[in-house]
């Protein structure tokens, strides 16, 4: 289980479109900016990275001291991010490829425009659910 | 084999390039060693590598070397296999002979005693000394050289070749090079292969306990020189990172413990591109090296050969990933290191990396891609070198300096702290720099965020400092436990940023302990062992660091906080100019950011605000509004400070756009005040402001506003504030764009007053003005606080009416006003179509029906035409009309009329004209309904009957009557419909004369025909007829001679009325004048008609209930009577001719007889002689000659029935048919002359007879 994790899904156009700061761990009152700010950052890796590999899952494409950066890029070119401590890679991946699944229910919405915030409730619970079981 | 270290450490550096021993026979090599050493080094010299491929070396530099030479010379034998590598690699032979038989017996077998040794690679040089002029020595040299050929070469090698010192051949050089480079590969072959079988020996006693780390690292980097020196770069790096791999796994043996190193003076200072910094004598250890100086080593000979191989980016790659794996094995052996040894080692390497990479690299040499992770792994070296530097400064105590942003605080604060054995302690003597210190930290007030943003500070240390230091300091603490137990209390004051301020308080804390030690007398050693201050730690850190920092310069930048902020800025700079030319913009611009706090700090305002423009052009673009919370504060302020009043306006709506969970309310309000404030003073040059973040717009729910081509309106929109206040708006305008026509400009609509909005949801409403027909969208809603002028050209949802989230990236394109096509809206029609009475009171009917529009408050004016009038004393009646065919309405209307009683008050009325205009009703908005006006057309011209003999055509322009209408409708009565009616008025009866029949006493007998001109029944009540002169009435005196009356004559039909008429004989009466010239007829006549169908009663019966009957009409119409047109006086008669017939030549008595009928008149009389009557005969002269008289005068009596004959003699000159000769009277007009009997047309005229009177017979 991780005890810091930050979960972040990036739209194609750079904008991030949910966030979620997932884990066991008491959480710091600024610990929500500076996980931004990492991923953030990250975003510089993951578009050189991004093509040259046909691989969704990005496993491990930034580090920060003790934190690790993984990256599921989808199709569309959404990243799904998060920012772990803990070293379950297969966990991880799993839990890219649900959210994914939970993503592309998303987008099956007609009344969603792509690209805009998710503010279903509905997601959020799910996402949390399968940060708890994989993570 | 130790003692072997410090040797092979001497040979290796004397060594420097490969060897070709010179065997001098014949005392040559003074002569030829200039063009020997001229043609160094070898240009093209082909090689094997480790793998048996050949490798094509450039420029390899050989050096020649006597055999004689004491470098070659004084060596002993059982050294040689183990410095092999030091070795000549070719032997060259320096031979020369002229004579045969010298060669033979001197020199032949000199040389197989060289060459006899087969480990050496060796050829032979023969020298030719011949002048080319002298042919006996020329021929000798070469037949000494042909032999030699023939004696050492093989068919396998050729080991012979000639020079010639006065004309040395063209390709002797190449040959010789050739050779070279032959013995090379071969000798470099053999080496390489007695090595690696050495190799391969001591590494199967890797894990045996003799195994000896020393012994595989000589013979390793031996292989390793001799690769380097044949220019096989690659090879050489690839036994060195074997010979890393190994050493690594030595070092993780568990068995042993080993020192690890850097206690030495300056071994704080990375040397990982210094491989000769330190000799390797000094650093081994047993029978291995120290991990500390053997892996800088190690990577400093493979940097070498990546800078020979020209790869100064592998360089970087290595470097990066040697730094990281380095500091981490510094890390475990932190508790025996220095003080922050593996903070200052990491500064120093990469600053080092950095300066050697960037020396070595050139722009547009590698691949672009290559080139720009090259930049990205100097920008990660920066980056790198700039976290422990502000490491280093915060343990010191500038960490109030250092700029607390999410750079800063995630790269300190993830960070842990530094862990050595025991934490440094305060000097005796260090009491002034702890005063000094402490005043700095209550100098440092940390910095007031604009707007009174009361943001935390985001933390630059992993756990409290305070807690850490003492901690570490009281484990070792030799104190008892009571005063352990006093010290507690300082460790819950928070973090160390917040004890700064407290530090009075911990003052406060600190002096009982130190009373309490004081009163105990047994206890000396008290005052070492209480925990100490923050500053006393900074303190502590400082004089520790001074001992751990050799780098004079690295020193010199933690002396002062100006020297540290320098160099901060600079790593910064180079970080973030690095990452920029790597594409990696976020890194970039985020170091951009920590540039501008820098330059903020020291008043640069303008380079503060270009930087934080950057930072914040990147999250705002990207939507990251957490991390533009933090910087866009600070642009504004930077903004305020320049005066630049445009951006710092545009700053504060965009702080006001942000999430609201970033700012306060109160804050948010402090937002606004600036707008509000800055746009009502007086800005230097006020640009426009887009505030579509926070003004968005949308329509009404519901279907779009539909007005017809000329009406105006009200438009209601939605406006949402973002506001965090209310807001007054001097101005509010608002762009409708026509959705079927993009070139034309929008069209403005404006509030009529200031506006105050509210924050969320607010209705506003705009005047429409008639617009051109088409779809209307949404455009841009501009509007003005102040002199500020802004505008937003973003909608917010149109949908739940509670829902305040206007900011939804939906943007609807529903049209919110259409324009109807200009098209009919109103019909004015008449109602009838025939003709109506002329000259009575009549009611026109007009039809008005709206199609699909309101008629309320419609204004129609009347205006009727010449010739037409409206009777004012009545009013005009408004019905509802029932819209069907002609059968059904005119039904529906009998059923409307006995319904109308019933619901006169619902769907009639009477309306009353004023100054030529009614108002409609409001029944009558919506439904077709029927005006009846009541009208007289007016005509002066009498009616005129028509004879059967000439028929007088009606002219339909007389009875045609036009009324003017003028309807004005509309919410602002602002659609106008015009239109003119056409009337049609007509007599009631069309009539006909004709002369029936004429009787034997004079009496003529006159029909006169009624023709029914009007779709009503018409009544005729009596006739009579007035007549003219020349007439007189029969028996009737006027009256017809039957009296049917009342005559009821249908519509369309036919009546008639006989009258009896004389002609009037009193004619010859003088003195009477003609009173009367034409007769008329009058017909008094009753109608019964409908007035929806045509002609019906006139409007006063219709308010008459009690006269049943009514008032009677009279109709009256010309009739022209003429006299007959034939009243013969006299006859002409013609007698007949005698019946023997005419002959040309023949004389013939043609007789008239002329006889008088009646007496002329008097008037007649007088022009004429009472008894004398003028004839004339007229005939063709050239077909008749007349004998006689042609003109002449007869007595004629004047009495009736008296008689004359006039006769002439005419002779017949033509045969054939003739017209014979008239009698004509000329003073008598020809309606009083008749012919009875008519005379022939024709008469036939026979030739004339043969003549015998002039034929005498011959006797």
């Amino acid at each position: 289980m991780a005890n810091t994790a930050c979960f972040i899904i990036v739209g194609r156009n750079d904008i991030p479109i949910y966030e979620a700061e997932v884990g066991s761990a008491a959480k710091r009152e600024d610990a929500a900016q500076l996980h931004q700010f990492i991923l953030h950052a990250a975003l510089d890796v993951v578009q050189d990275l991004a093509w040259t590999t046909s691989a969704m899952f990005l496993k491990s494409v930034d580090r920060f001291n003790d934190l690790v950066v993984s990256v599921y890029v989808t199709a569309g070119h959404t990243r799904l991010m998060l920012l772990h401590d803990s070293r379950n890679e297969d966990g991880i991946k799993s839990f890219f490829q649900e959210v994914h699944e939970l993503y592309i229910k998303i987008l099956l919405n007609p009344l969603y425009l792509p690209g805009s915030r998710i503010t279903s409730s509905h997601f959020d619970t799910k996402v949390r659910a399968l940060a708890r079981k994989y993570l | 084999m130790a003692n072997y270290l410090a040797q092979f450490q001497t040979i290796k550096n004397s060594c420097d390039r490969l060897v070709a021993a010179v065997e001098d026979v014949c005392d040559l090599w003074p002569t030829v060693k200039g063009l020997f050493e001229e043609h160094q080094p070898l240009k093209r010299a082909f090689l094997t590598n480790k793998t048996r491929n050949p490798v094509f070396v450039e420029n390899l530099p050989v050096e020649f070397i006597l055999t004689t030479d004491a470098r070659l010379r004084s060596r002993f034998p059982q050294e040689q296999y183990l410095f092999w590598f030091r070795e000549p690699y070719a032997t060259i032979v320096l031979v020369t002979c002229e004579d045969l038989d010298e060669f033979k017996n001197i020199l032949k077998p000199r040389l197989k005693l060289i060459v006899q040794n087969d480990e050496r690679e060796w050829f032979i040089v023969f020298v030719s000394k011949a002048h080319p002029s002298n042919d006996q020595a020329t021929k000798n040299v070469k037949k000494v050289y042909a032999k030699l050929e023939v004696d050492f070469s093989s068919k396998k090698r050729e080991r012979c070749c000639k020079l010639d010192v006065h004309g040395p051949e063209g390709n002797f050089w190449e040959d010789l090079e050739l050779k070279i480079t032959e013995c090379i590969r071969n000798t470099l072959d053999r080496r390489a292969q007695f090595y690696e079988d050495e190799i391969r020996k001591l590494s199967e006693q890797r894990f045996m306990p003799i195994w000896n780390f020393c012994n595989f690292f000589i013979l390793k980097e031996s292989l390793a020189f001799i690769f380097e020196m044949a220019h096989l770069h690659e090879d050489a790096l690839r036994e060195y990172d074997e010979l890393e791999l190994c050493y690594l796994e030595t070092v993780n043996m568990p068995g042993k413990q080993r020192d690890f190193g850097g206690f030495d003076g300056e071994d704080d200072q990375a040397v990982l591109l210094k491989p000769g910094s330190k000799p390797l004598t000094q650093i081994v250890q047993d029978d291995s090296f120290r991990e500390f100086e053997f892996r800088q080593y190690l990577f400093a000979c493979q940097s070498r050969l990546l800078f020979k191989l020209n790869r100064p980016f592998e360089v970087a790659s290595r470097g990066y990933s040697f730094v990281i794996s380095f500091a981490k094995a510094l890390t475990l052996h932190e508790s025996v290191l220095p003080f922050c040894m593996r903070e200052v080692w990491v500064i120093t390497a990469c600053l080092a990396l950095i300066e050697a990479t960037a020396s070595h690299h050139h722009d547009g040499v590698v691949a672009p891609d290559i080139e720009k992770e090259f930049f990205r792994l100097q920008g990660d070296l920066y980056s790198l070198s700039r976290v422990k530097f502000m490491r280093l400064g915060y343990l010191i105590g500038y960490g109030t300096d250092i700029e607390k942003s999410p750079l800063n605080s995630a790269c300190l604060s993830m960070l842990p702290w530094p862990k050595p054995a025991v934490w440094p302690s305060l000097p005796q003597d260090a009491s002034s720099e702890v005063l000094e210190k402490e005043k700095t930290i209550l100098q440092a007030t940390s910095r007031t965020k604009h707007f009174g943003i009361q943001r935390k500070a985001l933390p630059l240390e992993p756990s409290v400092l305070l807690r850490v230091a003492n901690r570490r300091r009281a484990s070792l603490s030799t104190g008892n436990i009571p005063e352990m137990f006093d010290g507690r209390p300082s460790f819950t004051e928070g973090s160390g940023l917040e004890a700064s301020p407290r530090t009075p308080s911990s003052l406060k804390v600190q002096a009982p302990p130190m009373s309490r030690t004081n009163s105990s007398p047994g206890n000396f050693e008290s005052p070492l062992d209480r925990p100490m201050r923050l500053a006393e730690i900074f303190v502590a850190a400082e004089h520790a660091l001074r001992l751990t920092i050799s780098d004079h310069d690295l020193l010199k930048t933690l002396s002062s906080i100006q020297d540290f902020e320098n160099k901060y800025l600079n790593l910064t700079k180079g970080a973030a100019e690095n990452y920029h030319r790597s594409w990696w913009k976020r890194h970039g611009v985020v170091l951009d950011g920590e540039i501008a706090a820098v330059c903020f700090k020291h008043g640069k305002y303008d380079l503060a605000a270009n930087s934080y423009e950057k930072v914040c052009a990147l999250y705002a673009g990207e939507g990251w509004q957490d991390l533009l919370a933090e910087v866009l504060p600070n642009l504004a302020q930077c903004q305020k400070i320049l005066d630049d009043q445009a951006g710092y306006m545009s700053s504060c709506v965009r702080l006001l756009s942000l999430d609201k969970g970033l700012f306060s309310s109160k804050e948010r309000q402090a937002f606004q005040s600036e707008v509000v404030t800055l746009a009502h003073s007086e800005m230097k040059n006020p640009v426009p402001l887009d505030v579509s973040s926070l003004i968005t717009f949308s329509g009404n729910t519901g279907p779009p506003l539909q007005l017809c081509d000329g009406d105006p309106g009200n438009l209601s929109v939605t406006v949402w504030s973002g506001f965090p206040d209310d807001i007054t708006l001097d101005s509010l305008s608002l762009t409708l764009v026509a959705t079927n026509n993009t070139d034309e400009g929008g069209q403005a609509l404006k509030s009529s007053a200031a506006t105050v909005l509210n924050p969320g949801r607010n209705t506003i409403t705009f005047a429409l003005p008639p617009q051109k027909p088409g779809s209307y969208v949404l455009g841009v809603v501009t509007g003005q606080i102040g002199r500020l002028r802004f505008r937003s050209h973003s909608f917010s949802k149109g949908g739940p009416a509670d829902s305040d989230d206007f900011m939804s990236y939906e943007k609807p394109t529903r049209p919110i006003l259409k324009v109807s096509k200009p098209r009919a809206l109103v019909d004015l029609a008449a109602a009838v179509s025939s003709a109506l009475l002329i000259n009575e009171a009549q009611w026109i009917g007009i039809i008005v029906r709206p199609i699909a529009y309101s008629l309320k408050g419609a204004i129609l004016h009347i205006d009727t035409g010449p010739g037409l009038k409206i009777e004012d004393s009545y009013g005009i009646e408004m019905e509802r009309y029932m819209d069907a065919d002609c059968d059904t309405g005119a039904s529906k209307a009998e059923v409307f009329v006995e319904d109308s009683p019933v619901s006169s008050k619902r769907d009639s009325e009477v309306l009353n004209l004023c100054d030529g205009k009614i108002v409609f009703s409001d029944w009558a908005s919506n439904v077709s309904s029927i005006l009846w006006v009541p009208v007289r057309a007016l005509s002066e011209k009498l009616a005129r009957g028509s004879s059967s003999v000439t028929p007088l055509k009606q002219d339909i322009l007389e009875g045609m009557r036009t009324v003017a209408l003028k309807l004005e409708f509309g919410v602002h009565h602002n659609q106008i419909f015009e239109r003119t009616i056409a009337a049609h008025f007509t007599d009631p009866f069309d009539v006909t004369t004709r002369v029936a029949n004429k009787c034997n006493d004079g009496t003529l007998v006159l029909q006169v025909m009624l023709h029914s001109l009007v779709k009503a029944n018409l009544i005729v009540l009596d006739v009579w007829l007035d007549l003219q002169d020349g007439f007189i009435h029969g028996q009737n005196d006027g009256r017809p001679t039957s009296t049917f009356f009342p005559l009821v004559v249908s519509p369309g039909s036919r009546a008639a009325v006989v009258f009896s008429i004389c002609l009037d004989k009193s004619m010859s009466s003088e003195g009477k004048d003609l009173q009367l010239p034409e007769s008329i007829l009058n017909i008094k006549y009753g109608i019964h008609g409908d007035r929806a169908a045509g002609a019906h009663r006139p409007v006063d019966a219709d308010h008459s209930e009690t006269d049943t009957e009514g008032r009677d009409l009279v109709f009256k119409s010309a009739i022209v009577l003429q006299r007959p047109v034939l009243d013969p006086c006299l006859t002409v008669g013609f007698l007949p001719l005698p019946s023997d017939g005419l002959r040309v030549g023949k004389l013939i008595t043609m007789q008239w007889r002329v006889e008088r009928l009646k007496e002329l008149k008097e008037s007649e009389a007088v022009e004429q002689q009472h008894d004398e009557v003028l004839y004339e005969v007229n005939a063709n002269s050239e077909n008749w000659m007349i004998a006689g008289r042609k003109r002449g005068h007869v007595s004629l009596s004047e009495e009736q029935g008296s008689r004359v004959v006039i006769s002439i003699l005419c002779v017949p000159l033509v045969a054939g048919y003739v017209r014979p000769p008239q009698l004509g009277l000329p003073n008598v007009e020809e309606a009083n002359v008749s012919s009875n009997p008519s005379g022939p047309h024709l008469v036939c005229v026979l030739p004339p007879l043969l003549s015998s009177s002039y034929c005498l017979p011959v006797k």
